[in-house]
């Protein structure tokens, strides 16, 4: 049944001048199926990873202890101004490769590439949710933080129940949009031969010479990822709003 | 006595604060002199090391040029084409609109090393005009590749930088009897362009980062170069170093980039 629709459309396609065969082929197709399922779980991971990473360093940003705010600064600033692949290759070629040398052959590398790009990825976004996360937590009014003193909160449990909260809110939409940008990053996973859908497809159009066909494939999945990703973002702030605030 | 004391403190206070932060430098500069003397003694920084990193340095900024190239003709091209497509965007034909939309939303939305294949691979290698053989070579493809997320940031830019112009703007430009041309000339493209420097500077910063990519098909760039580097004199701490130094040189050219952006946004942030 399946088959059956599938080799109709792959003719259909035909008929436009577009090669989609490789669909047919049962190894390949599962190949690039599982290449979609790596990139879903890629991204994902990330997503959360990332949030968790941007919530400590934003913590970190607005400390009162000047060496940790210095350190987190500096760490957000390399972050941001250097290009993710050669912070992946760092990882991977260099801190990976030390790391090997460092353990015994008999236990062996517990990292994986996978973890590797998710690591990278999410510190590097995380970098950016703090930055966001961080002018969210200034722009809270003062007005709000002396009401919230003259209750008694503490410090820390003023940054953790009044300022993060309203910081969520003022910084979502950048969020989203950091989030958007994480998906579409993940596709530099390929470059370390971790098997998502940028690498299957490498991996099928050096033998059959399709680039277009899949391209529009991997475009095509990729809008429907950040669409999701918008479309979750949407729904988020619609029900994190508060009155009072935003429009 | 004790307002005495009051009033003396007062002024000496930020004074204090100061020769405190100099002297943090100078304790800052000392503890990297005797880290680094250290690190020289110990043997894991070697003269070998930065021997090799000297034989390399050519190559290396060579290879950084390379990046600045294309991305500075990406970004060109791309400013061009976003800005024209910036203003189809605002056209009052619908089916332009939609199309001009249709484009944004496509480029915007894919993944920058999808578009850097796309182009790579779909583009001919060499173009046929009349007789004559002209070789496209990849760093042009590349640099096309680039420059399609970036006319679609562009177009989005542009947009967004008109819709923030208040409308009394137009109507009382109007009211003034200036013609549309000189409208858009006096009144609101200077506006216009004020605010979408930031951003078309925090753009031209992404598309500098995205030209690490092309060292993924083949183009002789500074991660090209770094990754030949460490293959050829194939030692642990060269590979460490010359993965770093590619970190840093990025980073000092991104760096700048990215301060003077965040300067540009406070001075027009309430303008």
């Amino acid at each position: 049944m399946m088959d059956a629709w599938l080799s109709k459309i792959v003719a259909a396609c035909k008929g436009i001048g577009l090669n989609y065969d490789f669909l047919l082929a049962a190894d390949e197709r599962a190949a690039f199926l599982h290449g979609l399922l790596v990139t879903l779980q890629l991204s994902l991971a990330c997503i959360v990873l990332s949030l968790l990473a941007g919530f400590l360093l934003a913590t970190l940003l607005v400390s009162q202890r000047r060496w940790l705010a210095f350190g987190a600064r500096v760490f957000v600033e390399l972050t941001r101004n250097t290009p993710t692949l050669v912070q992946l290759y760092c990882a991977f070629l260099v801190l990976n490769m030390l790391i090997t040398q460092a353990l015994s052959s008999s236990v062996g590398n517990p990292l994986t590439p996978f973890i590797w790009v998710v690591l990278v990825i999410s510190l590097h976004k995380g970098a950016f949710h703090a930055e966001s996360l961080r002018a969210g937590i200034e722009a809270v009014p003062a007005v709000t933080l002396e009401a919230a003193a003259s209750l008694g909160f503490s410090r820390r449990r003023q940054l953790w129940l009044v300022q993060l909260p309203l910081a969520l809110r003022f910084a979502l939409p950048s969020l989203i949009n950091n989030l958007v940008d994480l998906v579409k990053m993940t596709s530099v996973a390929s470059a370390i031969a971790v098997g998502d859908v940028t690498y299957q497809s490498i991996m099928i159009w050096t033998q059959r010479d399709n680039v277009l066909e899949l391209m529009l494939l991997m475009l095509f999945f990729f809008g429907v990822l950040t669409y999701a990703v918008n479309l979750a973002g949407r729904w988020l702030e619609q029900n994190l709003r508060m009155p009072g605030y935003g429009r | 006595m004790a307002d005495s004391a009051y009033t003396d403190a007062v002024p000496l206070l930020p004074q204090s604060a100061l020769v405190l932060r100099q002297g943090r430098t100078w304790l800052l500069l000392l503890l990297l002199a005797v880290l680094l003397g250290l690190l020289l003694r110990s043997g894991i920084l070697q003269l070998p090391l930065l021997k090799d990193l000297l034989t390399w340095s050519p190559a290396l900024l060579l290879g950084m040029l390379a990046n600045i190239q294309i991305s500075v003709l990406a970004i060109a091209i791309g400013t061009l084409a976003g800005l024209f497509i910036g203003v189809l965007q605002l056209s009052s034909v619908r089916l332009v609109r939609l199309a001009a939309r249709g484009y944004v939303q496509l480029f915007r939305n894919a993944p920058m090393l999808i578009l850097i294949y796309f182009s790579t691979y779909v583009f001919p290698f060499e173009l046929h005009i009349s007789s004559h053989y002209v070789s496209f070579p990849d760093w042009i493809k590349v640099t096309l590749g680039l420059a399609l997320p970036a006319s679609a940031n562009v177009a989005e830019i542009f947009r967004g930088a008109m819709l923030s112009i208040p409308a009394p703007q137009w109507e009382a430009a109007s009211s003034l009897a200036f013609r549309r041309t000189q409208l858009l000339r006096w009144i609101i493209l200077p506006q216009c362009l004020r605010r979408m420097l930031p951003s078309w500077m925090n753009l031209y910063s992404t598309i500098t980062m995205g030209t690490a990519l092309a060292s993924l098909v083949g183009v002789h760039d500074l991660l090209d170069t770094a990754q030949i580097a460490s293959t050829t004199v194939n030692r642990v701490d060269f590979t460490v170093a010359i993965y770093f130094t590619t970190l840093l040189l990025f980073f000092i050219y991104c760096y700048p980039i990215s301060r003077f952006t965040h300067y540009l946004e406070r001075k027009y942030a309430f303008i």
